[in-house]
């Protein structure tokens, strides 16, 4: 599928690319960053204007995340209902809810070119916690204008590398969205294991606490 | 938890090994020909002129044809690896190995 994607974007190249990061953006599985490196290969040959490149890359990305957006506002409470049993209570929705506000803008602008594999839950997840879709544009169109632009940009300078170099930047991907898990996972199993420590089965039987209850 | 955190810090280890490898290896691998590349993007990235690489696979010289190599084999009936072939043994003979257009293929010095 990936060759007929780059097949595409060369032969009709900005319509093209303007259809497919429209559809990543919504959650199709499509690495949406070597095709921007290629694109930026290509408008260093002058197959493609790279101005007109970013815009529609940039336009087409906010487009499908729009798409995305709207089925969390209009149909992500119903799916959250519907799986309540895994997700918790109305307290904890609720918790959740005001996590994914106060986080909203920065979440929104780096899962746009940083950590792109988060882009289509974090628009589903928006949408589903009521966050202001004004707010939400706007650091989409951002985050999206930057990303369309470096990567656009990196393909243009490293034009006649771009395998490699998109080869590269996926992985890196990946590895920085690995960080971010291990660091989440590590924080939440330390402060669980304190918890445990505290409250937890040694503590109740220790020998201090059974010779504060005979005396 | 337990679990996902180790899977996390392999998956973190693996994409980053990886990427620095690709990275290490960079400069001195050609890029390989793909049946979406267009003749003008092959003759880009392996420094040669587009135009002498359509006279290699007897299509007319256009800098502006930028129909992927899939479709000028669809199009002259002839199989893709063959019109591969064809480019590869082109960029060969405008760019012998250790010449300035392309570094010896795949081995660092």
């Amino acid at each position: 599928m990936l060759d007929q994607l780059l097949a595409a974007l060369t032969e009709y190249g900005a319509p093209a690319l303007f259809v497919v990061v429209a559809v990543a953006a919504i959650g199709v599985p499509v690495p949406v960053t070597l095709l921007l490196i290629v694109t930026g290969s290509l408008a260093a040959q002058g197959a493609i204007n790279i101005w007109l490149a970013i815009a529609m890359a940039a336009v087409g990305s906010v487009a499908g995340d729009q798409i995305g957006f709207a089925v969390g506002r209009w149909g992500g409470k119903k799916l959250i209902a519907k799986f309540k049993w895994i997700l918790g209570d109305a307290e904890r929705l609720k918790n959740l809810d005001a996590k994914a506000k106060s986080w909203g803008g920065a979440g929104v602008f780096f899962s746009r070119w940083l950590v792109t594999p988060l882009g289509p839950w974090i628009n589903l997840a928006s949408g589903a916690a009521d966050y202001s879709w004004f707010q939400f544009t706007l650091w989409d169109f951002l985050g999206e204008s930057f990303g369309a632009a470096l990567y656009i940009w990196l393909g243009h300078v490293f034009s006649d590398r771009v395998q490699e170099v998109g080869t590269i930047f996926g992985d890196l991907t990946w590895a920085i969205l690995g960080v971010l898990v291990t660091a989440f996972l590590g924080w939440k199993l330390f402060f669980s294991h304190r918890t445990a420590g505290k409250t937890g089965p040694r503590v109740k039987h220790s020998p201090v606490r059974k010779l504060a209850e005979k005396s | 938890m337990v679990l996902g955190f180790c899977l996390a810090i392999a998956a973190t280890f693996f994409f980053g090994y990886r990427a620095g490898r690709t990275a290490r290896h960079v400069r001195w691998q050609d890029e390989p020909i793909q049946s979406w590349m267009s003749v003008p993007y092959v003759a880009h990235t392996h420094h040669t002129s587009s135009e002498l690489l359509f006279q290699a696979i007897h299509v007319r010289p256009n800098p502006r044809d930028h129909r992927p190599i899939r479709e000028i084999a669809r199009a002259e009936k002839l199989p893709v690896a063959e019109l591969i072939r064809d480019l590869r043994k082109a960029i060969e003979n405008a760019n012998p190995p250790g010449s300035e257009g392309i570094p010896p293929s795949g081995k660092a010095p």
